[in-house]
């Protein structure tokens, strides 16, 4: 998105602020959008669910807000140094690290603290965190189909297809998908995958050489690069993306966060959803339709489908009446169940039909 | 109240009877001598309580010394004190007879009531010993002490000096009294408790305690030289005594009639009063006459012609004007009782006898009322006058429904009931004039078959009374109404149902909120003290005066529930907190309200906090003898609730200010570490020098913000001090600069020179988000000091750059 000089010089005019601010007698603070289910709107240009105009401050005014701004002026402090050495650190490091700070105040006390801040930076300086040179503690996400890149890493650059180099597990996305580039493909479409388990029935029953299809498997709720290069297959390469879940409301999340976006980085929403993208299922509805063995909703599923409700990425048609019918069937299902019909129905049976209804196939 | 004087009364009945040393042995647990343990606090408490009465009577600032000794066999008690010493005269009155205190029946504050407490601690000393007390006394501005040893003969119960002798004693005055007696140190708490409580309500005392377990003594120091206020004794008020004192004070007055006996004895009995409360007593020992109306034209009856047949020899004309005078006063009367008649005829007589020469005498006289009276009666005639008369009367009083036939018969069972109790001046009191409707109305249920129930009932006997003339006999005289047990009852019946102005309150000595803060202070470290002492009110014919005090927070520790200390007339009460008004009344209120801790909103509550409530009454109401509790008395506990409140809002507002200036401590210091190390960061990242954040922070602070900055211009140097108000609130402030060299002054500033050293002052009021800018000069090289104050240290930003 930008240049490390870029990245250093927006943190860097966020500390001239903190100065300026003490200079006019004024208490310094740092205003960033609410990050909140209320303050996320639909953008209609990009298509993608976006910060509202809600703003929160965080000012020196009060304890906690002056210990933030401690915290962040010491993480500016880090994080240039680490552009300036053309270093990286992952956010669990940077937990780690600040440890050793000579103030014990500008400490963080837990993950979620460093995590946030650096969000808020990225929010501030317009920056992501990759520009910051911050990765997650795992990659780990991976992807298979017949798909050819040129990933530049640190011993050089490399050129692999993503079918023929790999093995069974496929090749791995790196924690800053920029370094990779695209050089060709024989895909028709994407499929996104929750669970590990069926992503490995799909890749033993070679759904991804039998449909031409590139299996992304999004390990549970995807992390940043994953969505990133989820998008880019997308729009790059002109694919349809689909997203094929467990039948619950924390799979819908999963499907919101690849196709509009996550709440707490909706400021990235632009560059990480992948709006165009479709859900196959588990639908409420497949678990009438198949007859499905399933498990009743807990009380915690129940709330979050309500939330869900009102959850501004999920009003549409689609949406309002797969959810009403769960809360109706009471019953939720994993993309495993489908097992119960055999081990080929998912790549015979299930996904065919499912690919052929959304005009994919 | 009544139970305490009660047990006195009987006490002193049966002490008639039976020996003291018997009575005493049935009822120690009533005054406090059931235990070993129990015995030896009661007795330190009696003689201290004594000490510190005789002390302050005699305007002594008290100094006493308790020591408690282990003999193996028994225990010594020695209460030494600076009083005003006792003479051999006076032994008997204070150590001797049991209940036969001086003065029972007056009315002062004091701490001890009965005169039972050191007889009883001297009896049960030689009762579990077999030794005499010992007493050693120097009455003030003697050479020597005096050495008693002494007994209580319990046959006699009468003391008897064993031994006496002169001694050398070398206190100036006091008394000391040493005690053999049965005990142990069980309860040792208690009293601990005892002697520091009484050190806290008495500031004036100096106490000392030496017991067998105290390595060292404990001591107790005088923090105010302020003698409680004397205690004016007053007379007992008619509302306030029951029927046991008013008989002993009727036997001991030195009155004669019972009008007099109650202004000389009563506190707040004026003629008017006596004179109310004798016709109340008429009225319930005499009682009052039924009044008939004058018997009319068309009756046989004619008192004219009965007055003229019983007046003899005293001529024509005089008696016909007697008769005359006689009728004229009946026809302004709408109903005549015997009493109306002889009043009427005794007027008319006298009048006769002024006018003409002729003597109207007794005979006469009485002749005319009882032929009058006859009239009136239908007496004369044998003319069935007086149930057609109750007729109207039974008629006004009864609902319509009752026939007439039952209501005539009523009329005449009543008739017969007046009849029958042969009274001539048809007197009755209330209590019999009920008697006799209750019969006439049973044998009118019996008879006619009708029903006359409790109402109806009521009605008759209420327009019956009211239309009863009260008499105007001579009450009874003082002797005879003391020898007699109902009579006696019939006038302490009066006297209550009497109004009489409460009775004064100058007879109360409260310690003062002032003092209560005083000995909360002296015996406990804590952060906050309040007291209240709230005005005097009265329940029954005892005035009172409730006080309660704080002591929060500091030292003092959280225990699981608050320490309540309670105090009457100035003596803790250690025993028996359960039952106690004052407990009763603490538990009850909500401490939540109080931002204290209480499960549940109701019971003790928790924290480091200290409770006093003192109640000081010329009669303290006990549960029971042992005067360990007080009486569940509805005034009394309001008045309690009142002042506990009124200390408890002080502490809520403590505790609450507390918490706000902690809080702001709190942020002041995370703020003020914090900030700097931003600044820090945030100018080696940018490599510039680092800003300068006290304005910053004194804005964050709501504080009020003084920088100091000055000019050299050659030999002199212009100073401004710049205060800038962030806060919300004016803050009026004074700025001082010392300095040691002569200053130019001319903005309103006042310069004071002391020793040398200018003090250069200004006291701007400043407004929320204001500046003030103060200057002057000095000659330069002149070394200054900034002072700010009239803002709290929390509020104020001093930056002296």
């Amino acid at each position: 998105m930008s240049d490390a000089s870029d990245t250093k010089g927006s943190l860097l005019g966020l500390a001239e602020e903190f100065y300026e601010q003490f200079d006019r007698g004024e208490i310094p603070r740092m205003t960033i959008p609410t990050r909140t289910k209320s303050n996320i709107e639909y953008d209609e240009a990009r298509r993608v669910w976006v910060y509202g105009d809600r703003t929160s401050t965080r000012s020196a005014n009060s304890v906690r807000g002056a210990r933030k701004l401690l915290r962040a002026s010491y993480a500016i402090d880090f994080l240039v140094n680490q552009l300036d050495e053309d270093r990286s650190s992952t956010l669990r490091e940077l937990y780690y690290l600040s440890e050793s700070w000579d103030v014990e105040e500008a400490q963080f006390t837990d993950q979620d603290e460093s995590n946030e801040l650096i969000e808020d930076l990225e929010i501030v300086s317009g920056a992501t965190r990759e520009d910051f040179h911050m990765r997650p503690e795992e990659s780990g996400a991976t992807l298979i189909g017949p798909l050819e890149i040129l990933e530049q890493t640190r011993r050089g650059e490399r050129e692999i297809h993503c079918q023929a180099d790999v093995g069974e597990g496929g090749y791995q996305i790196p924690s800053n998908p920029k370094s990779v580039e695209f050089i060709d493909h024989d895909a028709d479409f994407v499929l996104c995958v929750e669970t590990g388990g069926m992503r490995d029935r799909l890749v033993e029953n070679g759904f991804d050489e039998d449909y031409n299809v590139i299996v992304v498997h999004l390990k549970g709720q995807p992390a940043r690069a994953t969505r990133r290069i989820t998008k880019r297959l997308g729009e790059d390469l002109g694919l349809p993306v689909t997203v094929f879940t467990d039948g619950d409301p924390w799979s819908y999340r999963i499907f919101a966060s690849v196709a509009y976006g996550s709440i707490k980085s909706a400021h990235l929403s632009e560059y990480l959803a992948t709006p165009d993208a479709q859900f196959i299922g588990i639908r409420p509805q497949d678990i009438v339709e198949y007859d499905l063995p399933t498990d009743p909703l807990s009380d915690s599923d129940i709330n979050a489908l309500e939330n869900e409700l009102e959850d501004p990425r999920f009003q549409d048609e689609f949406w309002t009446e797969q959810i009403e019918q769960q809360l109706e069937i009471e019953q939720k299902a994993e993309q495993q169940a489908l097992a119960a019909r055999g081990l080929d129905f998912v790549t015979d049976t299930y996904l065919p039909v499912r690919l052929e209804e959304m005009d994919i196939i | 109240m009544d139970a305490e004087m009660g047990v006195a009364q009987r006490l002193a009945e049966e002490q008639r009877a039976i020996s003291i040393a018997e009575f005493f042995e049935k009822n120690k647990h009533m005054l406090g001598f059931d235990s070993g343990a129990r015995a030896l606090v009661t007795a330190v408490k009696e003689a201290v309580d004594n000490a510190l009465d005789a002390a302050e009577e005699a305007e002594i600032l008290p100094d006493i010394y308790v020591d408690i000794q282990d003999n193996g066999d028994y225990y010594t008690l020695i209460v030494e004190d600076n009083g005003p010493g006792i003479t051999k005269e006076q032994v008997p009155k204070i150590f001797g007879k049991m209940l036969y205190g001086s003065r029972f029946h007056a009315r002062r504050q004091a701490r001890g009531q009965q005169g039972i407490g050191i007889s009883a601690a001297v009896l049960y000393a030689q009762l579990t010993s077999g030794k005499p007390a010992r007493i050693t006394s120097k009455p003030k501005g003697f050479e020597e002490a005096q050495y008693f040893e002494l007994i209580i003969d319990t046959d006699e119960n009468e003391p008897d000096i064993k031994a006496e002798k002169a001694a050398e004693w070398d206190r100036p005055h006091g008394t000391r009294i040493e005690l053999d007696m049965e005990a142990n140190l069980r309860a040792r708490t208690r009293l601990h408790d005892y002697i520091k409580q009484t050190a806290v309500v008495n500031p004036h005392a100096r106490i000392e305690l030496r017991e067998p377990k105290l390595d060292e003594s404990l001591k107790f120091e005088r923090v105010t030289d302020q003698l409680p206020a004397k205690t004016k004794e007053i007379r007992p008020h008619p509302h306030g005594v029951e029927l046991g004192t008013l008989i002993k004070m009727l036997e001991a007055t030195d009155s004669y009639s019972l009008g007099g006996f109650m202004r000389e004895e009563f506190a707040r009995v004026g003629r008017k009063t006596a004179d109310t409360v004798l016709d109340e007593f008429r009225d319930r020992h005499f009682g009052r006459e039924l009044s008939w109306t004058p018997p009319g034209k068309h009756e046989d009856l004619d008192i004219a012609a009965a007055l003229t047949a019983a007046v003899t020899n005293k001529g024509k004309e005089a008696t016909a004007t007697f008769v005359e005078y006689v009728m004229d006063a009946v026809a302004d009367h709408d109903r005549v009782s015997h009493v109306d008649l002889e009043r009427i005829i005794n007027n008319a007589a006298d009048r006769i006898e002024e006018e003409t020469d002729r003597r109207f005498g007794s005979t006469v006289r009485s002749n005319a009322i009882a032929a009058a009276w006859s009239e009136v009666t239908g007496a004369s005639t044998g003319d069935d006058r007086i149930p057609s008369e109750l007729y109207r009367v039974i008629d006004n009083a009864t609902s319509k429904r009752k026939s007439d036939r039952v209501k005539h018969g009523f009329a005449t069972r009543l008739a017969e009931q007046i009849e029958a109790a042969d009274r001539p001046k048809h007197r009755f009191t209330h209590k019999e004039l009920l008697d006799l409707v209750d019969a006439a109305a049973d044998a009118t249920e019996e008879y006619d078959d009708a029903t006359y129930g409790e109402t109806a009932r009521e009605n008759v006997i209420e327009a019956l009374w009211v239309n009863m003339r009260r008499v105007v006999d001579d009450p009874p005289k003082v002797r005879t109404v003391a020898n007699d047990r109902d009579m006696a009852a019939a006038f302490l019946e009066a006297m209550r149902s009497t109004d009489v102005m409460a009775p004064p309150t100058d007879c109360l000595a409260p310690i003062t909120a002032e003092l209560v803060e005083e000995g909360l202070k002296k015996e406990f470290e804590a952060e906050y003290y309040g007291a209240v002492t709230r005005d005097a009110s009265v329940h029954g014919g005892d005035p009172f005066v409730v006080e309660a005090g704080v002591a929060y927070g500091g030292e003092l520790e959280v225990e699981s529930q608050i320490d309540l200390q309670r105090f009457a007339n100035r003596v803790p009460l250690v025993y028996q907190r359960g039952a106690c008004a004052i407990t009763d009344v603490v538990r009850s209120i909500d401490w939540r309200n109080y931002n204290l801790d209480q499960s549940g909103g109701s019971g003790m509550p928790s924290g480091p906090m200290v409770l006093i409530v003192h109640v000081a009454s010329t009669n303290v109401p006990f549960t029971s003898e042992s005067k360990d509790a007080v009486a569940n008395i509805p005034a009394i506990e309001h008045e309690i609730e009142l002042a506990v409140r009124e200390v408890a809002r002080g502490v809520k507002r403590h505790i609450s200010q507390r918490r706000s200036l902690r809080q702001r401590r709190e942020k002041e210091d995370v703020i003020a570490r914090v900030l700097p190390e931003i600044a820090t960061k945030v100018s080696s990242l940018l490599k510039r020098d680092r800003p300068d954040i006290e304005a910053t922070l004194a804005r964050i602070m709501n504080n009020v913000h003084v920088s100091r900055s000055t000019k050299e211009d050659g030999d002199t140097t212009a100073v401004s001090v710049v205060v800038h108000n962030y806060d919300s609130q004016n803050a009026a402030i004074e700025v001082t600069e010392i300095v040691d060299m002569e200053p130019v002054v001319s903005d309103g500033a006042s310069v004071t020179e002391m020793d040398d050293e200018w003090y250069v002052r200004w006291t701007p009021t400043v407004g929320p988000g204001d500046t003030a800018t103060l200057t002057y000069e000095l000659p330069t090289g002149a070394t200054t000091e900034l002072a700010v104050s009239g803002v709290p240290a929390e509020k104020l930003t001093i930056d002296r750059s």
